[in-house]
């Protein structure tokens, strides 16, 4: 019995490791209708390059995105039309920030960062499913993509550069 | 003594036969080959292509676009051995197959080869595995030795009337005077080739559909062999051999004329199909082959007659052997220097003599035709002088060495016509470059993917990328993933480059092993979105 534990935990953290490796989010399940502190932890740079710029896509239900200044990096928003409209708060809101760059900054392969912004979840957004926020690593002239979504019914383990994404709990 | 009886019946009955003959090449040029346009398209199989199924199936079902009627049914096993299916229903365009055994786990895949109504042959396979996939099989070699057997003596009787039996009559004709020794020989040898003309056409049929010795009659097999280019060496042939038999047998008048336009169309039956013909450079290599059979028509099909001339009556072929004799030295000289030529252009490098069967049987026919040329040159230099002097002993030798002449001949005509089954090493080295090439589908975008060549080593890929509806796909990059999961190599992953006329390349990649790999490209659509799509691809050995 303590060995099978001793296997599992062996496992448990070989696989927590290798989730490590991706760009994830601190925070993984968040109810529709709240507000979101996304928090996208990068662990290393890309194949041993210092990180330059992290650029993440706003997933369409997100909406009213803050993204957090960092010293040292060049903070830039994208701004679009959503696909439809939200309420927020008595107001009606049809376009906001679509994606969010931090460049011109560097961040050796062998330290650790976090890049931080702020959004509310549509009420209306599916509870129960994924959401997924695509992230582009830069490294000078060497690209790392996290963008990959699991198709339906695949494995999330099973792609090489997945998307950070959440899990999306029943409005509170 | 059939020969020798028609021989005769030739020489009573001049008038109809020459009329038979001319109105069988009539009917041989009108019946130029049709071309098939429209054919049968496989809808669905049962199992399905791909299917992992948990027990042996008991029947197996093909449902085709129109009625076809099947020419060919096997099952490759896991192992590779195959199983002819033989028990088979037809119920309106699905073709019911009654599976004869309970399947082994393992991959087997299905082949299959139907004609349509318009009697078109299409050909194809499905793969499914029972219990669990395993590698799919190799279907071994089935080398069917009937079938070989008859394919090589019908073009060895062929041969026999176009070189014996049309140069033969020439020999007659041009060379005997009015001696007219060796004539049965001669119409019996052409009696073979109009034999071994039409067995011969109808084989590659066979051959060309992969079907077996009791189809012969199908006319599926015909309207095949009619589609290749063999038909034409079987339609020049037997008009060659129709203008021997009128030389023979027809007006005097045109007996020289008819012999010399039939030994003509010796070399242009065997330029119109064939490895040698087939090869590159074409303005070079026809007219070698046209050359070399005519060649060799002269020479062989004059040995016969000469032979037995010499023994029954010596005093009247001194003539004959004068002019033969006269003639051969510039006829062999061509025949040796067309032939190397060629030899050159289809083996390309010394070590293939060697390393493929079509080099060993060229050495074989090399070695026969080196005794040949010694016997010739002994016959020419030593013995033809005293012959012609009138030394009855040096002409009975001279007739026994003619003897042994035609024997060799014969076995190089053997050997000549085993070179129906091996590729010249010219072909396996284009076979080799051959790419392979798939074409993969998905709902957001498809590819053309190719490798060149489509074998183990180093190769180069060619990408076209497309939206899933044929659209254009301006993909910002496009990485090649080639993996074998069943061999423990790591995935090969190569970024592709973009040079410039549409497609997507990668070049220097090296494929360490062959079999079936799974090659995946993900299209990179835009900054935050990439496409992978991915479909096995059969890499060969060599």
């Amino acid at each position: 019995m303590r060995k099978y534990l001793l296997a599992a935990g062996v496992l448990c953290a070989l696989g927590t490791n290798a989730a490590l490796a991706h760009i994830t989010l601190e925070t993984q399940e968040a109810a529709v209708g709240s507000t979101y502190k996304a928090v996208l932890r990068v662990p290393h740079g890309c194949e041993g390059k210092a990180t330059t710029a992290v650029r993440v896509q706003i997933p369409e239900g997100v909406i009213s995105v803050k993204p957090m200044p960092k010293p040292g990096w060049t903070l830039q928003t994208k701004k679009g039309k959503y696909e439809k409209s939200y309420q927020l708060y008595g107001e009606t809101l049809t376009a906001g920030v679509k994606e969010v760059d931090w460049s011109g900054g560097n961040l050796p392969d062998e330290f650790y960062d976090e890049f931080v912004f702020r959004a509310s979840l549509a009420a209306d957004l599916p509870a129960g499913q994924m959401l997924y926020f695509p992230v582009v690593q830069e490294c000078g002239d060497a690209t790392d993509r996290w963008i990959e979504i699991p198709a339906a019914g695949q494995d999330e383990d099973a792609l090489e550069t997945p998307a950070p994404g959440i899990k999306l709990l029943p409005k509170k | 003594m059939n020969a020798a009886q028609a021989s005769s019946t030739i020489r009573m009955h001049t008038g109809p036969l020459t009329w038979l003959v001319a109105a069988l090449m009539a009917m041989a040029v009108l019946a130029v080959p049709g071309r098939a346009f429209a054919h049968a398209a496989l809808v669905a199989t049962d199992p399905a292509d791909g299917a992992v199924l948990t027990q042996s199936p008991a029947r197996f079902s093909l449902t085709f676009s129109e009625p076809v009627s099947p020419l060919v049914l096997t099952l490759v096993r896991p192992d590779g051995s195959q199983l002819a299916l033989t028990s088979f229903r037809l119920n309106d365009q699905t073709v019911e197959i009654d599976n004869p055994e309970t399947l082994r786990s393992g991959t087997h895949v299905l082949s299959w080869r139907v004609v349509s109504v318009d009697g078109h042959p299409v050909g194809g396979s499905a793969l499914f595995s029972v219990g669990a996939p395993s590698a799919a099989p190799v279907a071994g070699e089935a080398v069917d030795w009937t079938l070989r057997a008859a394919i090589w003596a019908a073009r060895l009787f062929l041969y026999a009337g176009l070189f014996l039996g049309v140069g033969g009559a020439f020999a007659l004709a041009w060379l005997a005077g009015d001696r007219r020794r060796g004539q049965r020989f001669v119409a019996a040898a052409l009696l073979f080739g109009l034999v071994g003309a039409p067995l011969s056409l109808g084989l590659q049929g066979l051959d060309g559909l992969g079907a077996p010795l009791a189809r012969f009659a199908t006319p599926a097999v015909w309207k095949t062999a009619l589609e290749t280019s063999y038909v034409w060496t079987v339609l020049i042939g037997l008009i060659a051999l129709g203008l021997a038999l009128v030389s023979l047998a027809g007006p005097p008048g045109l007996r020289k004329l008819s012999a010399g336009v039939a030994l003509l169309c010796v070399g242009g039956a065997l330029a119109a199909s064939g490895h040698a013909s087939a090869a590159e450079p074409q303005w070079l290599t026809r007219p070698l082959v046209f050359l070399h059979g005519t060649a060799i028509a002269f020479w062989a099909g004059s040995l016969a007659p000469l032979g037995l001339a010499l023994r029954r009556e010596p005093a009247e072929a001194k003539a004959f052997l004068r002019r033969f004799s006269r003639a051969i030295l510039p006829v062999v000289i061509l025949l040796a220097a067309s032939g190397i030529v060629l030899a050159i252009i289809q083996v390309q490098q010394p070590a293939a003599l060697i390393d493929t069967s079509y080099g060993r049987l060229l050495l074989l026919k090399l070695a026969l035709l080196l005794f040949l040329f010694t016997l010739a040159a002994v016959n020419r230099w030593t013995l033809t002088a005293p012959a012609e002097a009138g030394d009855t002993e040096v002409q009975r030798r001279l007739a026994r060495s003619i003897r042994i002449e035609v024997v060799i001949v014969l076995a190089i005509f053997g050997v000549a016509a085993g070179w129906r089954f091996t590729p010249p090493p010219r072909a396996l080295a284009i076979a080799a470059a051959q790419p392979v090439s798939i074409h993969i589908h998905a709902l957001k975008a498809m590819a053309d993917l190719s490798i060149t060549p489509g074998h183990a080593g180093e190769v180069a890929a060619s990408m076209m990328i497309m939206t899933g509806d044929f659209g254009p796909l301006d993909a910002k990059a496009v990485t090649l993933v080639l993996s074998k999961p069943d061999s423990g190599i790591e995935p090969i992953k190569r970024p592709a480059t973009k040079p410039g006329d549409g497609t997507w390349r990668v070049d220097n990649l090296v494929i360490p092993l062959p079999g079936r790999w799974n090659a995946r490209l993900d299209i990179l659509v835009s900054d935050f979105e990439v496409v992978k799509i991915e479909a096995p691809i059969e890499i060969r050995a060599q």
